[in-house]
């Protein structure tokens, strides 16, 4: 015996998918015309179409069950990180879910209002295992983008200079964590031992916040480097970083600190007995 | 009650004339502090001729605000401490005043000016845009 939602199914299969393809946004309808890859999206759908639907027509039970090597779920999954990667919120990705579900379960209604409550049900599980396996899907790629950005992030952001004959030049950037610290450290120290340095300067003019443990880290690059024979020069700090560091009880008692980068690089010029000069008149 | 702060060249130069409230005290920190991150101040006086009593909170504003002002690159001098106000303090705890002392404003302002002379960035004066 035929179900109601079966036989509709096979009837409408092209209308269906049509209303569907309408109802999503834009960036489907509209691709980049730089990328010549423009009509795979709407494959994608399209077999993600025929999946779902594939999935709807087996007999009624009480329990759908998704395996995770479905063809439907690895079309899905693919088509979610399609759209992650893109930018997509999770809501357009979770909406196009959705849309199929409503688009179904209107004709149903409109077929027969007192028949279709069992067809119904059954839908419901369906798109509710779907819409399950998307968010999933959609989370697991953010959170592997987000993993990699820190990743890359890590290794942009510290990079050491040499700035002058023995002089080094660390410019921080960003919220500094245990991990980072200790990546400042080591590649700092390595630096430091490389070249020999006389002086470093930790220029702190993008280090957002100052807090306790900020300051705990940035005490133990600093000392790290002093054993080596180095001397530091701290730049850059706000006055509200000055009152909050104080507070905390946070004493850089023998740091030489200046205000900006370029007081900095001038004691440090010093220290290494050089001075900056404008050009004398005459020359070219 | 606000403490004036005035400005030498690049020198910045306060007297605390009367007993502060907390609040008072406060706002004359974080006001300092601005104001030698504005100009870039390279040297700071605080002189507290004036004050017969200092008590230990007061002696922790005055020290903590020395190290704000070393944090942001300038040097400081505490000016006029009375006999009786270092007494109290030495009871009370060695490390209450961390900051170099001098005996009045006019020596504090020759050992500021003698420690700005061996800086790197003295120079700046002359220049373009200080």
């Amino acid at each position: 015996m035929t179900t109601l939602l079966q036989q509709l199914l096979r009837e409408h299969r092209a209308e269906l998918l049509a209303d569907w393809l309408k109802s999503l946004h834009a960036p489907w309808e509209h691709p980049t015309p730089q990328d010549g890859t423009h009509h795979e999206p709407n494959q994608r759908l399209h077999a993600l179409f025929e999946d779902i639907l594939t999935a709807l027509e087996r007999p009624p039970s009480d329990r759908f069950e998704l395996d995770a090597l479905d063809p439907l779920a690895k079309h899905l999954r693919q088509l979610v990180a399609d759209q992650a990667r893109r930018g997509a919120g999770s809501s357009e990705t979770i909406g196009l879910m959705l849309s199929l579900k409503r688009l179904i379960s209107k004709r149903l209604i409109e077929q027969s209002p007192s028949d279709s409550s069992g067809d119904l049900l059954w839908l419901e599980q369906v798109f509710e295992q779907l819409t399950l396996l998307a968010f999933a899907a959609f989370l697991d790629i953010r959170e592997h983008l987000i993993t990699q950005q820190s990743l890359s992030l890590l290794e942009l952001s510290t990079p050491v200079l040499r700035l002058w004959h023995r002089i080094l030049l660390l410019p921080l950037v960003g919220v500094i964590d245990t991990g980072r610290a200790r990546q400042i450290t080591e590649s700092l120290l390595e630096a430091i031992a490389r070249h020999e340095a006389r002086v470093t300067i930790l220029d702190l003019t993008g280090v957002p916040v100052l807090d306790t443990s900020v300051a705990q880290h940035l005490m133990k690059t600093i000392d790290a480097a002093r054993l080596l024979g180095t001397r530091v020069v701290m730049t850059g700090i706000s006055p509200e970083g000055a009152q909050t560091l104080t507070k905390l009880g946070i004493r850089f008692a023998d740091v030489i600190s200046r205000a900006t980068l370029r007081a900095g690089i001038a004691e440090a010029l010093l220290m290494v007995g050089q001075r900056i000069t404008s050009i004398e008149d005459g020359r070219p | 009650m606000r403490i004036p702060i005035l400005r030498l060249e690049r020198t910045l130069l306060v007297s605390i004339q009367v007993d502060l409230t907390d609040n008072d005290a406060m706002q004359f920190q974080s006001d300092l502090v601005e104001r030698v991150a504005e100009i870039e101040a390279l040297g700071v006086a605080i002189d507290i001729t004036a004050l017969d009593v200092v008590d230990s909170y007061m002696a922790r504003v005055i020290n903590d605000t020395a190290s704000m002002v070393r944090l942001l690159g300038a040097e400081v001098v505490i000016c006029g401490v009375q006999p009786f106000v270092a007494l109290t303090l030495i009871e009370m705890g060695r490390d209450l005043m961390g900051a170099d002392c001098a005996f009045n404003l006019g020596q504090g302002l020759e050992i500021l000016n003698t420690r700005i002379a061996t800086r790197g960035d003295t120079r700046f004066n002359e220049d373009e845009d200080a």
